[in-house]
């Protein structure tokens, strides 16, 4: 990592009261927003439901693959 | 030099306050709001295809958004378009340059990208009139390597380099539109929200930054990792951030909270976390590691849940298809698989 030089330093700063000002939200609603999101996103996520992988295009149907 | 001092002062004293106002609005943590949560049980995915044709090592692959093509990048000097369902190889397209380290696909499908060594990113387009794939430009103005490039539109992409900045290129005038500076380090990985309005940036300082693209501003900084910061991703609805790093861990970060909500690590696991991407409803985690398997991470339990095993070396990159239904992985022993 290198060190800053006089302006790179100033532009840090700035960009430090800028990131400060952010207005951050409670994580009791965030979190209980993502974990709620997530919740209904499971039934729906193939990687967590077989029966939505019941025809798979990756999989082959038959014995033999016309080339 | 006072000034120097001044600064270097009213710097730490800012991150001080920005640690403050995180603690203000820490009133819940991931483990407590998904305590309730019911478990996933084990995650078994099976190797449905293996993508020959690379000869030397996969460095990254990218899927399209028609979700059944992909693209990888190898350093045997060429960007292959692959169709996933039956290995067929749509373009194979000899680069320049074989130290390639990204890649990239449009999503109008129209477009890939590569860059790496060479400093440049070039832009290919796949549906040219007379059916050969040709550079149809070449971004220049780097002075670090190429580590990561993503498409915004036909006419816009956005890059990561060595040189430590983050670039917007218009690809119509092959020009700089916007230079993120910031980061003290290497930029090793970049990924777009969903929204398109902003992106994250993962480096060598071991911090992610989240980028507004038309303010040219960084909004937020996340630090906690231990070492550099290879593989970068947004959790799917974009509220939250993914890292993985050399450090041997994932973490992830709600954007909203502006803070760290759990790391994903077992003591089992020591080597560097390559490449990272979410499952569609953000459930689970597929991280690449440096050990030659894929690890799936429970995202609200913080528990290991599954491993592909299946590549002889490391896993270089790694994507799941926007429809969830399929992952890819690729890897330095020349292949790619696609699992579900």
């Amino acid at each position: 990592m290198d060190e800053m030089d006089l302006p790179q330093m100033k532009k840090e700063v700035e960009s430090l009261k800028y990131q400060l000002a952010f207005k951050r939200e409670k994580s009791s609603k965030t979190v209980t927003d993502m974990v709620k999101w997530i919740e209904e996103g499971v039934p729906e996520d193939p990687f967590l439901n077989p029966e939505l992988m019941k025809n798979n295009p990756w999989v082959e149907k038959g014995k033999c693959v016309l080339l | 030099m006072g000034e120097m001092e001044e600064l270097r002062k009213e710097a730490e004293n800012l991150k001080d306050q920005i640690t403050e106002a995180r603690k203000v609005v820490q009133d819940a943590t991931l483990p407590e709001v998904a305590a309730g949560t019911a478990v996933v049980g084990r995650v078994q995915l099976k190797t449905r295809k293996t993508l020959r044709g690379h000869l030397a090592k996969i460095y990254a692959m990218h899927w399209g958004a028609d979700t059944k093509l992909c693209v990888s990048a190898s350093q045997d000097g060429k960007l292959i378009v692959w169709d996933t369902l039956t290995t067929n190889k749509v373009n194979a397209i000899p680069l320049k340059s074989s130290w390639v380290m990204t890649c990239a696909y449009a999503p109008s499908g129209n477009l890939v990208a590569c860059g790496g060594l060479d400093n440049m990113c070039s832009i290919y387009n796949l549906k040219g009139k007379d059916g050969n794939v040709k550079v149809m430009r070449e971004l220049a103005a780097h002075t670090g390597y190429l580590s990561c490039c993503r498409f915004l539109s036909d006419s816009e992409i956005i890059t990561s380099s060595g040189d430590c900045t983050c670039v917007l290129w218009d690809i119509e005038t092959g020009t700089q539109k916007t230079i993120f500076a910031g980061h003290m380090g290497d930029c090793m990985s970049l990924a777009v929200s969903p929204d398109f309005k902003t992106f994250i940036s993962g480096a060598c300082d071991f911090t992610a930054k989240l980028w507004d693209i038309r303010e040219a501003t960084c909004r937020q900084t996340f630090s906690g990792h231990e070492s550099d910061i290879n593989a970068i991703g947004f959790f799917p609805n974009g509220n939250a951030v993914i890292t993985g790093s050399d450090d041997a861990t994932c973490k992830l970060y709600d954007l909203r909270a502006d803070q760290e909500l759990i790391t994903y690590q077992d003591s089992s696991i020591m080597c560097g976390v390559t490449s990272l991407a979410p499952s569609l409803s953000g459930r689970l985690l597929l991280a690449g590691y440096d050990d030659f398997n894929v690890n799936i991470w429970d995202t609200l339990k913080g528990e290991r849940v599954g491993v592909l095993a299946g590549h002889d070396n490391r896993v270089s990159c790694i994507g799941v298809s926007s429809d969830g239904m399929a992952c890819c992985t690729g890897s330095w022993d020349s292949f790619l698989k696609i699992w579900n």
